[in-house]
């Protein structure tokens, strides 16, 4: 007995191995009848739950380009709901063919997705830089917007990036701009206070409008195709000369946050700047015949 | 609790993480797979009790398994290296050395550690796709999954210990 037992001691891993062995080899062969063995893979609590942390953080990598996709979807999604809100609104009153046409429209103009890549706050003439250039097919003077509204205009180009004149511009960016279901034209200023707030200039005195509505661009400009959204009235004040409003305008756009914007490249604005361009120097000609 | 219980805890984590996380994806050449985990069981000092060795391995063998939905395959084999594993470090490591040694590149010299680690991984990586595969009417892809996970694995180890030992 005594024998056995210091056998036992001295080899006692040996057994235990024998033990780990058979144990391992009865789960090899036993997962073959799937039954009872769920335990032992990744069904159970803990491997699922390391997985699905694994799986979130992957997820959180991938939202970047997920969120760029949503982007441009958003912006297509808001100008479509604008020209139809507008279509039905005509068509209950009286069905004209022109809203068709402008529906139609919507075609003409690429939009390139880009990234931003620096951007101002606080200065009074802030610049924004994205990540796209003349390589990607953007141009000065193409307009840029994020899936919640307007956001500037391109004003150099690189191969690869671009800087942006935002709306928190106060001396440069001037953007064409209307009352939605209104029609009143106006332009969007930016005097360099808050970052949220921008102001509708050259409203005329008869315009009638209400608090909370909508500022959309009106496609006037050659730059913005008419409905994208600029913000929501919150103030209205007389212009200086009295012969206006003042609008003061929440931004829809928030450039603390902004990451995905998207050019809109319309190829009539080239064919239409050449004929400016043609038209002002045959002017100048003239003038100097 | 010791110390060195939690360290040895806390590696056995990590190893385990690394292999479900990032190691286990790893299909170069859709047959070398890293199978760092067996040099958690090289790691074991010299006079390490050889029941610790064992449960070590088969509990480490039985983890990677759950998350590899391969259950017994890598506890089957792990064991096994476990139970071998210290009478190759008892070849490799001087006899007159101190008893917590670590077998280790700069604790045995490039020549003596290559033997002992090429030897141990390459068995285990014989043993892990014998099992796996459980037949050899496929010899050229075993092969290849042997070969190449052996070269990827030594690879790997190579590297953690010339890091170690710079460090």
């Amino acid at each position: 007995m005594k024998n056995l037992l210091e056998f036992l001691q001295r080899h006692h891993h040996w057994f235990l191995f024998v033990l780990f062995e058979a144990l391992s080899m009865a789960l090899l062969f036993q997962y073959n009848s799937y039954q009872g063995s769920v335990w032992f893979s990744t069904a159970n609590a803990i491997a699922g739950s390391v997985y699905e942390m694994n799986a979130s953080v992957e997820s959180f990598f991938t939202q970047a380009r997920i969120n760029e996709q949503l982007t441009t979807r958003n912006f297509y999604q808001e100008r479509q709901l604008t020209q139809l809100r507008r279509l039905y609104q005509e068509a209950t009153q009286k069905p004209v063919d022109k809203e068709l046409e402008e529906l139609e429209k919507l075609s003409q103009y690429k939009l390139i997705p880009a990234k931003v890549v620096t951007s101002e706050l606080h200065k009074n003439n802030n610049l924004m830089t994205i990540n796209r250039g003349s390589a990607d097919g953007v141009e000065p003077g193409m307009g840029v917007a994020c899936g919640r509204g307007v956001v500037g205009v391109t004003f150099l180009c690189s191969d690869h990036y671009t800087v942006v004149i935002p709306v928190l511009n106060s001396t440069s960016s001037r953007i064409s701009c209307t009352i939605r279901n209104r029609g009143y034209f106006g332009v969007l200023r930016w005097y360099g206070e808050e970052a949220g707030y921008a102001y509708v200039e050259d409203i005329p005195r008869h315009a009638r409008f209400k608090r909370g509505e909508w500022v959309e661009t009106n496609g006037y400009s050659s730059i913005f195709p008419a409905g994208v959204l600029v913000g929501q009235i919150t103030e209205v004040y007389n212009s200086r000369d009295g012969l206006s409003y003042k609008l003061k305008v929440r931004l829809s756009t928030d450039f603390g946050i902004l990451r995905d914007v998207v050019v809109i490249s319309d190829k009539s604005i080239a064919e239409r700047m050449r004929l400016m361009q043609a038209a002002k120097d045959s002017l100048k000609l003239n003038v100097h015949e | 609790m010791s110390i060195e219980f939690l360290k040895r805890a806390l590696l056995f984590v990590v190893f385990v993480l690394a292999q479900a996380l990032v190691l286990g994806r790893i299909h170069l050449f859709h047959c070398a797979t890293p199978l760092l985990y067996v040099y958690f069981v090289t790691m074991f000092p010299r006079n390490y009790p050889k029941w610790g060795v064992l449960t070590w391995a088969f509990v480490m063998g039985l983890t990677v398994d759950i998350f590899s939905n391969t259950p017994g395959l890598a506890a089957a084999s792990l064991t096994a290296i476990a139970a071998i594993q210290p009478y190759f470090s008892e070849l490799f490591v001087p006899r007159d050395s101190a008893e917590t040694l670590e077998p280790s590149l700069v604790n045995l010299g490039p020549t003596k550690y290559s033997y002992y680690i090429v030897s141990l991984v390459t068995m285990y990586c014989l043993l892990f796709y014998t099992l796996e595969m459980f037949n050899f009417n496929n010899m050229m892809e075993w092969l290849m999954c042997v070969v190449g996970s052996i070269l990827i694995t030594l690879a790997l180890i190579y590297t953690f210990e010339i890091a170690k030992s710079k460090a």
